[in-house]
C-alpha cells in the first residue's frame, strides 16, 4: 500500500509538484494518529456484535456437549438414531454420533456452530463494503487519505481476525468440556478441525465481501455469502445420500472441510491452506473490483 | 464573464470537458471551468444539474466517462491518499455513523487524513456550537451537518470541496460558516462549494458558475451578477394616472414586468422590476409626487434564473 504521490508517477507538465502544496505546514501539536485506523475501527464499531456471536457459540457448545455422556450411556439414544430415516441421518451428519468426535463434529462444527458462524461472517462481509457503500458512509471514508485497496484489505483483515477470535473461543470451550463431557478428543485434530471451521467461515465471509464490493449493496453480499453456505450444505447432504451423487461433494466447501471426519480421522492440512488461500485470492479480487468502480451511484 | 483557462498552473481545480453518464442518463455534458488558488468558487444549479457529480469526480469517488480534472495540479484519476489529505470534503448527502460520539468519529477521520492540531476540533465545535460528546445518531440534521463541516475543515486542507454546505444550518450558523470560508481564503485555502440557491453563498464566493443539465452556462463574478441583477420596485404616486405613469416608466432602461393600477385609496401604484443602473429611475421619480417607494435588494436568484430563460418584457396597465 503505497502512500507516495501518484501524480508524480505519470509526469506531465501539469502534474509537476507545486510548492504551494505544503503551504499549510504540519502543526507541531498534531494529535497522535492511530495506526491502521480502518482495521481498528472495525473493532471499536463492532465489538458488541463480536461478543454477541461469541456468547451464541458458547451457549451452543454448553448446551450440546455436556449431553454427550447421557446419550452414550443410554443405548436407546443410538437405537433412536438407528431408527431415523437414513437419509435424515446422512443429511445431519449423524452417522458417527456415537463417538465423542462424531458428536462434536455433527453438533458444533457441522450444524449449530456452522450456522452461527455463517450468519456472522456473511453479515460482516456484506456490511464491510456493500453495506457501507449503500449507507453512504464509504464515500466519505474514501474522500479521506486512504486508498480503496487499503479499505478492502484492512476490512478483510479485521474479518479474518474476528473469525480467528471466535474459532479460538470454540477451540477453548470444546477442549474445556473434553473431559467432563467424555468426548475423548485429540487436541491436534480439534485444532485442525477448528481451523477448517474458521477457514470455511472465512471463505463464506470473503465471498460476501466480494459480493458487496461488486454490487455496492449489502444484499448483494448477503446473497453471495449465503449462497455458498447453503449450496455447500445442500450439496454435501445430497452427496451423502448415494454414491451416484457423491460428486457433489467436490462442489461443496462444506464437504471439503468435513466430509473426511477431521475430528476423528485428522484434518487435511491442504484443505486448511486451500480455504485461507482462496479467501486471500477473493480479498485481492475484492480490492481490484473496488478500485475500478464508481462508488455510491 | 471570465473565460476558463484550463491547465493554468495556478489553478486549484481545472476541469476540462468533463463528461459522465450513468447508464443512459448524461449527468455531465462537457463541463469546463477553472478555480484559482486561494479563491472561493461557487457552483449554483438546480438539483440534478451535476454539482455533486463534479465534486465526486474531483475526489475520484466516481470516474469521468470523458474529459479530465486536475486537482492541486494532480490528475483526479491519479489522486492518492496524499492528495486527498490536502482536500476537505463535505458530501451532499452526509451520512455519518451513529453509535459513536462526534468526537470519536472526528478522531477516526483525523486518523485517516490528519494531522489535526490539538484543540482545533474543539475550537471549531465551539464556533458552530456543537456538542461533540453526544452520540451522532442523537444529533439533529443541522448538528450532523456541523460535524461534517468540522470534518472537512479540521486538518486545514489546501482545498475545501463542500457540497451544499449550508443545508440544514440555521441563518446564524450559515453566517458563522461563511465567516469560516472567508478565513480559509485568508489563509490561502481554496474553497469550492455548491448550492442550489445563490443567496446562501453570494457573500462568500468570488466567482460563481451556473450549472444546468450537466453544462456550465456561465461563470461570473458575484459583482458581475449583481450589476445585471434585478431589483423589485413598488411605488405609489398621486396626481398622475396609471397609463401616464406606465408611459414614463417604460421609457427607462432596465424596467420590466411593469404593472400600473389605481389603489383603493385613490393613488396610482406601479410594480416593476429594475435591472442595471438606478440613476435614471431616481431622476424620473424625483419629478413625481411620491407617497411610497420600495426598492428591494437585488435578487441574484432571479438574475441567475434569467440567464436560463432570457429577459421578458411585459407591461400591464389596469385603469
Amino acid at each position: 500500500m503505497s502512500t507516495t504521490e501518484p501524480g508524480t508517477r505519470s509526469g506531465g507538465p501539469q502534474q509537476a509538484e507545486r510548492p504551494t502544496h505544503s503551504a499549510l505546514p504540519e502543526p507541531a501539536d498534531a494529535l497522535r494518529r492511530t495506526p491502521i485506523p480502518l482495521f481498528t475501527k472495525v473493532f471499536t464499531d463492532s465489538w458488541r456484535s463480536l461478543v454477541g456471536w461469541g456468547a451464541g457459540l458458547a451457549a451452543a457448545i454448553f448446551l450440546y456437549l455436556p449431553l454427550f455422556p447421557s446419550m452414550t450411556g443410554d443405548a436407546g439414544m443410538q437405537d433412536l438414531i438407528n431408527n431415523l430415516p437414513p437419509e435424515l441421518t446422512r443429511t445431519l451428519n449423524y452417522e458417527q454420533i456415537g463417538t465423542g468426535a462424531g458428536y462434536t463434529q455433527a453438533t458444533v462444527f457441522g450444524l449449530i456452530g456452522f450456522v452461527l458462524m455463517t450468519i456472522a461472517t456473511t453479515s460482516w462481509g456484506a456490511a464491510a463494503l456493500g453495506g457501507d457503500e449503500e449507507s453512504g458512509r464509504l464515500e466519505l471514508t474514501l474522500a479521506h487519505g486512504v486508498t480503496r485497496v487499503q479499505v478492502a484489505v484492512q476490512r478483510f483483515a479485521a474479518m479474518l481476525v474476528k473469525i480467528l477470535l471466535l474459532a479460538a473461543l470454540v477451540f477453548t470451550l470444546v477442549w474445556l468440556l473434553n473431559d467432563s463431557a467424555q468426548l475423548q478428543l485429540n487436541a491436534g485434530y480439534l485444532l485442525g478441525t477448528t481451523l477448517l471451521f474458521a477457514g470455511l467461515s472465512l471463505l463464506i465471509g470473503s465471498v460476501a465481501l466480494l459480493g458487496g464490493a461488486l454490487t455496492g449493496r449489502r444484499l448483494g453480499g448477503v446473497a453471495a455469502g449465503a449462497s455458498v453456505a447453503v449450496i455447500g450444505y445442500v450439496f454435501n447432504a445430497l452427496g451423502n445420500q448415494s454414491s451416484d451423487l457423491e460428486w457433489l461433494h467436490a462442489l461443496s466447501p462444506y464437504s471439503w472441510a468435513y466430509s473426511n471426519d477431521p475430528l476423528s480421522a485428522g484434518p487435511n492440512t491442504g484443505t486448511i491452506v486451500l480455504f485461507f488461500g482462496a479467501s486471500l485470492v477473493l480479498a485481492a479480487v475484492t480490492a481490484l473490483v473496488l478500485r475500478r468502480r464508481d462508488i455510491g451511484v | 464573464m471570465s473565460s476558463p483557462t484550463p491547465f493554468s498552473p495556478d489553478a486549484a481545480i481545472a476541469v476540462t470537458d468533463l463528461h459522465k453518464s450513468f447508464g443512459r442518463h448524461q449527468a455531465l455534458n462537457g463541463v469546463t471551468f477553472t478555480v484559482a488558488r486561494g479563491s472561493v468558487f461557487g457552483v449554483i444549479g438546480p438539483n440534478g444539474a451535476g454539482k455533486t457529480t463534479i465534486m465526486r469526480a474531483l475526489l475520484d469517488i466516481i470516474r469521468p466517462s470523458a474529459g479530465h480534472a486536475t486537482v492541486l495540479g494532480i490528475d483526479s484519476r491519479q489522486a492518492g491518499p496524499a492528495l486527498r489529505r490536502r482536500i476537505g470534503y463535505l458530501p451532499g448527502e452526509l451520512i455519518l455513523e451513529g453509535r459513536v460520539t462526534g468526537r470519536r468519529l472526528l478522531r477516526h477521520y483525523a486518523d485517516l487524513s490528519g494531522p489535526v492540531s490539538a484543540g482545533y476540533v474543539d475550537e471549531l465545535a465551539d464556533r458552530l456550537t456543537l456538542d461533540l460528546d453526544r452520540a451522532v445518531r442523537t444529533l439533529s440534521k443541522g448538528n450532523k451537518q456541523k460535524l461534517g463541516i468540522i470534518q472537512a475543515f479540521m486538518h486545514r486542507p489546501l482545498l475545501l470541496v463542500l457540497d451544499e454546505p449550508t443545508s440544514g444550518l440555521d441563518p446564524l450558523m450559515q453566517q458563522e460558516f461563511l465567516a469560516m470560508v472567508q478565513e480559509a481564503r485568508g489563509l490561502g485555502q481554496t474553497v469550492f462549494l455548491s448550492s442550489h440557491v445563490i443567496s446562501e453563498i453570494q457573500q462568500a464566493a468570488d466567482e460563481v458558475a451556473i450549472l444546468r443539465d450537466g453544462r456550465v452556462i456561465t461563470v461570473n463574478t458575484v459583482d458581475e451578477l449583481r450589476t445585471s441583477a434585478i431589483r423589485h420596485l413598488r411605488m405609489n404616486v398621486t396626481g398622475i394616472g396609471p397609463a401616464e405613469l406606465a408611459a414614463g416608466l417604460e421609457r427607462l432602461p432596465g424596467v420590466g414586468t411593469l404593472e400600473c393600477s389605481v389603489t383603493p385609496s385613490g393613488s396610482t401604484e406601479a410594480l416593476a422590476t429594475l435591472a442595471g443602473q438606478i440613476a435614471p429611475f431616481i431622476q424620473f421619480a424625483s419629478t413625481l409626487q411620491l407617497t411610497d417607494l420600495v426598492l428591494e435588494e437585488p435578487d441574484l436568484e432571479e438574475s441567475v434564473l434569467r440567464l436560463y430563460v432570457g429577459p421578458q418584457a411585459s407591461v400591464v396597465v389596469h385603469s
